[in-house]
């Protein structure tokens, strides 16, 4: 193996001048010019230069040995060898031109140029053709006709060779820059399917790949034919390349030819694919050691996508505007303004002028919510101008609300990966993310990750929203999914540092939301998700699912089912994202298993009745304190009168609010109260306790048209019942119009037992019992009566259909047996009822004889499915 | 010489490993696989969606040892693998031909 600087062996004696190629005997000898060359220094482009000049100088040697004199051969290099670009195992590609007059004095000719380039162990590919057939072969081989447009004479009749090239021009350049560039964009579509349309491949191939060499190519040939520009820097100066653009891409190439140059060497072979057992060596050839956070070949390997990305982004932007050119006679369309300073043209979207950009630097994000809203890309001259004015995007947009607000609704809105992508491509989304700056075209050495960690976050948004269909079910409990969707973006925001990146991820994620304007309690979630996106999948194949103490402790660290919902989501487009080999059906078995024995769990109320026991001492001790604090000085409570329970139920202010409106007791009978929250509107109802006061407050409330949505029922120690109730209007009613006067002293009066409910109630809901009974209305009602899970009380727990008043038959129905209620939990989903009480007899016992709890099923029964 | 093949709960596949290097096993084959067996596929309801999963997934791992060496190596996968619970696996033991190093052509106990 050589070394691209450093000690020589041999031929040190001459190392320090330059070696010309007659210097050595013969094509046998070219590896051995090749190293001397190399231990000159000699690398990237000038080492391929010196070699195509070696095989030249001892190419025309034989040819001038053997040719015939005149006119009637010329020797023609072609492709890369024709640009004077070659490899150390590059094809030498050769075509012998001649005029068919002279056709017997073409073997020995042929013979004496290509034998001892066999020697060589070269590919040779050769080809002997008239003018004629040249011409021919053109039309019908599109690689043939691209090779012809590198095309150089390395000996021969110079004649012969210019009457081909004049050939050349005219019929398959002249005149048909739309049909080569129509050839051109169907070629590079086929590389992107069979290649892949990414640069960032674990394996990338730096020759046929998306951002290498061919991209390279094409681009030349394209501006060659279309624009008669003969390399990069006539591009650049008839503007089709900013000066910037221009600098990078040059930058990427030298880089992408050194890497090309050793890759043959490492792999002793025409070998233009970055293997993977080869991206260490290559790494200590370039020069990266190991460092504390990151490997050698991880520092490399993103050197090597940046160039790629770089070429990748500068040709498809080239691309596009020779598409614009070529396709301009299109009458000019006018666009169609979006918002002021955006518009539409041509299926793309535009700045109305690059210019604007500079002093609104709202616009950045405006581009993309519009290309996200109506689902059209941006055009490539707003990308370049988005691209030439990053410095615009400062502190003050970072932490604009309103612009964050965008953000987020691209990321929940359709398509979020094709904006994300263009958002990258254009180095916004770093731009506005300085966070992910870090882990830009960053790879990671190992055989399961197939991108880097950028372009691994947007694909996983990509599989988060193929999820919303996937898994709809679970994807339907998530009610923030933009925090979701950012957890997503965001996961693996803290890689490139070593060890802990969940961790130093979460932190970051943090810094990003609290700049965009999160509430806490998102914070929270986006903090969590981030912190805990490996925490399934290492618990599911790593973990004795069947023990439950674990499940137990990983449902306590999970706390709800919407986060868990979430972090199984992000789990599985995390994995998806990841690569080919980390997601099956095998892995995503042990994931369901652990996701549903979670998410049961989670369901159940009761999770943990221990240690809910005892944390709810902790808490219960403390919310006395607490209360006792927020009371005035001297106010004598029993704080005796409280049951735990009760004081886990509500916060400190609250309860010192029931007790404070508890004192009015005195002067009035009831006491209601009723306020607007978010979703529901929430009452309060505080009365001596009595019998039956739960089913006349409920019989009031459907008399009012009102919905229980949840109640929490409880009474103090001196039988003061507290009821707070969350209710919605049935009709649809707006706060501010619902009678709540009529509703109060009819409360009252119910209470009193002075309001007949019963026939009331039976007269209203009369035009509702006809209506038809569909099949879907027939879920059957269940009763069920629990004496195991609570120590003192006896649980019923009824389960059926929803409809207005059904509460208030329910607790009827329980009154009329003589049934004290001390605590309901009252649950409707959808269309079904879902209410837990907690009873005891009239005699202050738990309902145990047999016979007593089968007529108490019955009754209940018979009280939910009355119509 | 002797193929062991042991198929054993995914969760185990470390202990198991662990285990089989301390009694001086380096090398083996190991792959995901779908079992079908006592321990049926199951199907949940949840939040009224069906979830059906017709396999349950274990881990199987390929060894080959001389003769000799079998019982130590059964042993050492039972204890490692034990969770008494139903669905902790199996082991089989199969007679071997020949086995060949590839590189260097090395046959018999010296291509383990």
């Amino acid at each position: 193996m050589y070394k691209e600087t450093g000690e020589i062996s041999g031929l040190s004696g001459r190392m320090q001048t330059a070696i010309e190629p007659q210097d050595f005997s013969g094509l046998q000898a070219r590896r051995q010019a090749l190293d001397v060359y190399w231990q000159q220094g000699v690398s990237g482009y000038a080492l391929l230069r010196k070699h195509s000049d070696f095989i030249d100088h001892h190419l025309a040697d034989s040819f001038a040995r053997s040719s015939p004199p005149g006119e009637g051969f010329a020797l023609v290099a072609l492709g890369g060898y024709g640009r004077q670009e070659l490899y150390p195992f590059s094809d030498i590609d050769l075509m012998l031109l001649y005029d068919p007059a002279r056709k017997d004095e073409l073997k020995s000719l042929v013979e004496a140029i290509l034998y001892p380039l066999w020697d060589t162990g070269l590919e040779v590919g050769h080809a002997v053709r008239t003018l004629e057939e040249c011409m021919a072969d053109a039309s019908e081989d599109f690689f043939f006709r691209v090779a012809m447009l590198d095309a150089r004479l390395i000996a021969g009749s110079a004649p012969l060779f210019a009457k081909l090239t004049e050939k050349y021009k005219t019929v398959y350049i002249e005149g048909k820059r739309q049909e080569f560039l129509d050839d051109m964009l169907e070629q590079r579509l086929k590389r992107e399917t069979q290649y892949g349309r990414h640069t960032y491949l674990l394996e990338p191939h730096i020759k046929e790949g998306c951002g290498g060499f061919r991209d390279i190519q094409s681009m030349v040939w394209t501006a060659h034919v279309v624009f008669g520009l003969q390399d990069l820097a006539s591009l650049q100066e008839a503007g089709l390349l900013s000066l910037e653009e221009f600098k990078r891409f040059e930058q990427a190439q030298d880089y992408l030819i050194r890497i090309r140059n050793r890759l043959h060497y490492v792999s002793g072979r025409k070998n233009d694919q970055l293997f993977f057992e080869h991206q260490e060596e290559m790494a200590q050839a370039f020069g990266f050691t190991n460092a504390k956070d990151m490997l050698a070949v991880e520092h490399f390997m993103r050197e090597v996508y940046g160039h790629m990305q770089t070429i990748s982004v500068t040709t498809d932007l080239f691309f596009e505007h020779v598409e614009e050119v070529l396709g301009s006679d299109d009458a000019p369309m006018a666009g169609k303004t979006l918002e002021p300073g955006i518009e539409v043209r041509h299926n793309k979207i535009h700045l109305a002028n690059t210019e604007r950009i500079r002093s609104e630097p709202k616009l950045f994000m405006r581009l993309f919510y519009q290309s996200s809203r109506i689902g059209k890309s941006l055009h490539f001259r707003t990308r370049k101008a988005i691209t030439a004015n990053l410095q615009r995007v400062d502190d003050k947009l970072r932490h604009s609300r309103r612009n964050a607000k965008l953000f987020l609704s691209i990321l929940v809105a359709p398509e979020p990966f094709r904006v994300l992508e263009e958002m990258l491509d254009t180095g916004f989304l770093t731009t506005y993310i300085p966070e992910l700056a870090k882990v830009e075209s960053l790879a990671q050495h190992d055989v399961y990750h197939v991108f880097t960690v950028d372009r691994h976050l947007v694909q996983t948004i990509n599989e988060l929203e193929k999820l919303k269909e996937d898994e709809s079910n679970t994807y339907a409990v998530v009610s923030s999914p933009h925090i979701l969707f950012l957890a997503g973006l965001l996961h693996d925001v803290g890689k490139g540092f070593g060890h802990g990146h969940a961790d130093r991820g979460a932190d970051l994620a943090r810094q990003v939301g609290e700049r965009m304007g999160l509430t806490t309690n998102e914070l929270g979630i986006l903090d969590f998700l981030v912190r805990n996106h490996l925490f399934l999948s290492h618990t599911a194949q790593r973990r004795d699912l069947e023990d439950e103490d674990l499940i137990m402790r990983c449902a306590r660290q999970v706390n709800t089912p919407e986060k868990l919902a979430m972090l199984y989501l992000l789990t599985i487009a995390d994995a998806r994202a990841t690569g080919p080999t980390v997601w099956n059906d095998w892995k995503a078995a042990l994931l369901l298993e652990l996701y549903l024995k979670l998410a049961l769990l989670l369901d159940r109320k009761d999770l943990s009745a221990q240690e809910q026991e005892r944390s709810a001492e902790l808490g219960a001790q403390w919310i006395r304190e607490k209360v006792s604090e927020l009371l005035p000085q001297g106010a004598k409570t029993n704080f005796d009168l409280f049951s735990d329970d009760y004081l886990l139920s509500f916060p400190p202010e609250v309860i010192v609010q029931h007790i404070n409106y508890a004192k009015k007791l005195d002067k009035e009978d009831v006491l209601f109260l009723h306020e607007q929250s978010r979703d529901s509107w929430s009452l309060l109802v505080i009365t001596r306790d009595r019998s039956g006061l739960l089913a006349r407050i409920f019989g009031v409330l459907a008399l009012h048209n009102l919905n229980v949505l949840a109640a929490k029922i409880f009474t103090w120690g001196d039988g003061t019942a507290v009821d707070t109730i969350e209710v919605s209007s049935a009709i649809s009613e707006t706060y501010d119009w619902q009678d709540w006067e009529a509703m109060e002293s009819e409360l009252h009066l119910a209470i009193k037992q002075r309001l007949g409910l019963e026939h009331r109630l039976s007269r209203k809901l009369a035009p509702l019992r006809n209506r038809p009974q569909g099949v879907q209305q027939r879920l059957a009602a269940k009763v069920a009566i629990d004496n195991e899970a609570s120590e003192i009380y006896s649980i019923i727990e009824v389960f059926s259909e929803d409809r207005i008043g059904i509460l208030y038959d329910i607790t009827k129905a329980l009154s009329d047996f003589g049934i004290s209620i001390y605590r309901a939990r009252i649950g409707s989903k959808a269309d079904q009822v879902v209410d837990v009480f907690y009873v005891l007899d009239n005699d202050g016992k738990k309902i145990e004889d047999p016979s007593f709890i089968k007529e108490l099923q019955e009754g209940l029964l018979y009280a939910v499915s009355k119509q | 010489m002797k193929k062991i093949e042991a198929i054993i709960k995914p969760f185990k596949l470390d202990d198991v490993k662990e285990a089989l290097n301390g009694i001086g096993i380096k090398g083996m084959t190991i792959s995901e696989v779908k079992g079908y067996g006592r321990q049926k596929g199951h199907k949940e309801i949840y939040r009224g969606a069906e979830y059906i999963v017709d396999f349950i997934p274990k881990a199987k791992l390929e060894i080959i040892v001389e003769a000799a060496q079998v019982d130590e190596v059964i042993e050492t996968i039972r204890q490692a693998a034990l969770t008494g619970k139903i669905g902790d696996g199996k082991i089989f033991v199969l007679p071997v031909e020949e086995v060949i190093r590839v590189r260097t052509g090395e046959k018999g106990k010296e291509a383990i």
